[in-house]
């Protein structure tokens, strides 16, 4: 048996080095750096939560060269942020897949905090599943998390299966105690709108809503199944709602086909590739139901 | 039992893997030698120390040499009769591979956990030690110590100790390479 321990060793010991060949330290805080992985050509990922300023950026790279970095963008949504480097300094990363993950799976977390070697962390996956939105309110393509322990700088690191497949980013402020990784497909993703406009446009109404139940009678009347919605408390001005004439007292049931009774699944609907998009808004007015074409906008971006 | 296991490495060091008793707390020390015990300098205060055999025997020590700024120390222990371990080289290890640690974490005897080496050499800035104490070579592991592992070996998947257990900070295991042991010997030999 110590001859196959020593080979799972080996294997784990090579994961980390060729993973590592892609995996630089971020400077763009106070004290201790995070880590970042080179994810395209020129093009470095980290987490939002680790860019604390958006000038003054450098990355170390494994050889220990110290460079300057540039921001391309964030999005505290999926708390992610992108940097620019010079172009043909290192290896990309190589994806691995997530979608295959079941809890039980053995994985590494690896980091890099100054021109030092490569740091590591093992341990196993503990829950996995399908979309989900984080407290940040980005939409996450997979529930990624593990036992393995996130110490200081290892955020915005990958997260590597034994074969040296980049599973994603690890970011330590998305859920405690245990480890929450954002998957390649959620980084793919925010990492094109963010190279194309710089940010990540998220979907629009300009209308408040709370839930609401539809009593029998409005149910009978209106001849519908659906026993909740959501009720349009305000409309912003100008905004896609009100242009479509959504109106104050409207119970929206459905979006898009999707019924709709809390507000989080609207947001959802709006998140990824709405933007310019018409949605069909099924809702009760006046105890009728109606529908209503609504072309949706882009949620206006607020100040940080 | 299938798959890969640590029980041979261990099994090894275990041999080797002595209590020490002071003043009511636990530390945990190994064999370097013929009646000699490496084991952390926090762990014994000046005077005599208590070691405790694998077999329940007691032997009372001496402390011969000890580094406070390094945290290492050697103990004389006449009569001791336990396999001396054996020691790899701390700057030939490779981040990721396997390690595990033998001691008596909160006074459970003879316990072993297990982890990967997680870096060799000083920590970043932000972790939660004094400067002096940072700036040292430590032998970093992703696993898992708890008071009573001080003095106590971390070894490879064979069995070869690589560093002496020494503190925890942020939840990473640190231990001074094992060189350092063969470093205070010759800076006393002159």
């Amino acid at each position: 048996m110590p001859a196959s321990l020593s080979s799972f060793s080996d294997q784990l010991a090579d994961a980390v080095t060729r993973a590592a060949g892609a995996v630089v330290s971020v400077h763009a805080r106070p004290r201790l750096p995070s880590s970042g992985v080179h994810w395209r050509d020129g093009v470095v990922v980290t987490t939002d939560g680790t860019v604390r300023r958006d000038q003054d950026l450098s990355v170390t790279l494994p050889d220990g060269r110290r460079i300057p970095a540039q921001l391309a963008g964030r999005d505290p949504g999926t708390d992610l942020a992108v940097l620019r480097i010079a172009t043909g300094e290192l290896p990309v990363a190589t994806p691995g897949d997530p979608a295959g993950l079941r809890p039980g799976h053995l994985v590494l977390a690896i980091g890099r905090t100054g021109d030092g070697g490569p740091r590591a962390a093992f341990g196993a996956i503990s829950a996995t599943g399908g979309k989900w939105r984080c407290w940040k309110g980005g939409e996450i393509d997979l529930w990624i998390q593990s036992d393995l322990t996130i110490y200081p700088g290892l955020g915005g690191g990958p997260l590597i299966s034994p074969d040296a497949g980049v599973l994603g980013i690890n970011s330590g402020g998305l859920s405690r105690p245990l480890a929450t990784t954002i998957p390649v497909a959620t980084v793919e993703r925010v990492l094109d709108q963010i190279l194309a406009k710089g940010y990540v446009a998220r979907g629009w109404l300009g209308a408040a809503m709370q839930p609401v139940r539809i009593s029998d009678t409005t149910r009978a009347r209106a001849a519908m199944t659906r026993d909740g919605g959501l009720v349009i408390l305000s409309v912003e001005p100008d905004a896609p709602a009100a242009l479509a004439g959504l109106m104050v007292g409207d119970v929206i049931v459905a979006i898009d086909g999707h019924p709709v009774q809390q507000s989080d699944q609207v947001l959802t609907l709006l998140a990824g590739d709405t933007v310019g998009r018409t949605l069909v808004v099924e809702l009760i007015r006046g105890g009728k139901p109606e529908r209503v074409e609504v072309l949706v906008g882009e949620r206006p971006r607020t100040r940080r | 039992m299938t798959g890969p296991a640590f029980s041979a490495g261990v099994r090894g060091v275990m041999d080797s893997v002595v209590e020490l008793i002071i003043a009511g707390t636990v530390g945990s020390g190994f064999v370097w030698g013929p009646d000699v015990v490496v084991t952390s300098a926090h762990v014994v205060p000046q005077g005599p120390v208590m070691v405790r055999l694998p077999n329940g025997q007691e032997r009372s020590a001496r402390v011969r040499l000890a580094d406070r700024d390094r945290d290492i120390a050697l103990l004389d222990v006449p009569s001791l009769g336990l396999p001396a371990v054996r020691s790899g080289d701390p700057t030939a290890l490779r981040i990721g591979q396997t390690l595990f640690a033998v001691g008596h974490p909160l006074g459970v005897r003879y316990a072993m956990s297990s982890g990967i080496l997680h870096a060799v050499g000083p920590l970043p800035d932000g972790y939660p030690l004094p400067p002096h104490a940072r700036r040292l070579t430590w032998v970093q592991a992703d696993l898992r110590l708890a008071p009573g592992n001080s003095g106590g070996p971390i070894a490879d998947a064979r069995g070869r100790v690589v560093g002496v257990s020494t503190m925890i900070a942020a939840g990473l295991a640190l231990a001074v390479p094992i060189t350092a042991v063969d470093a205070l010997l010759r800076s006393r030999a002159a």
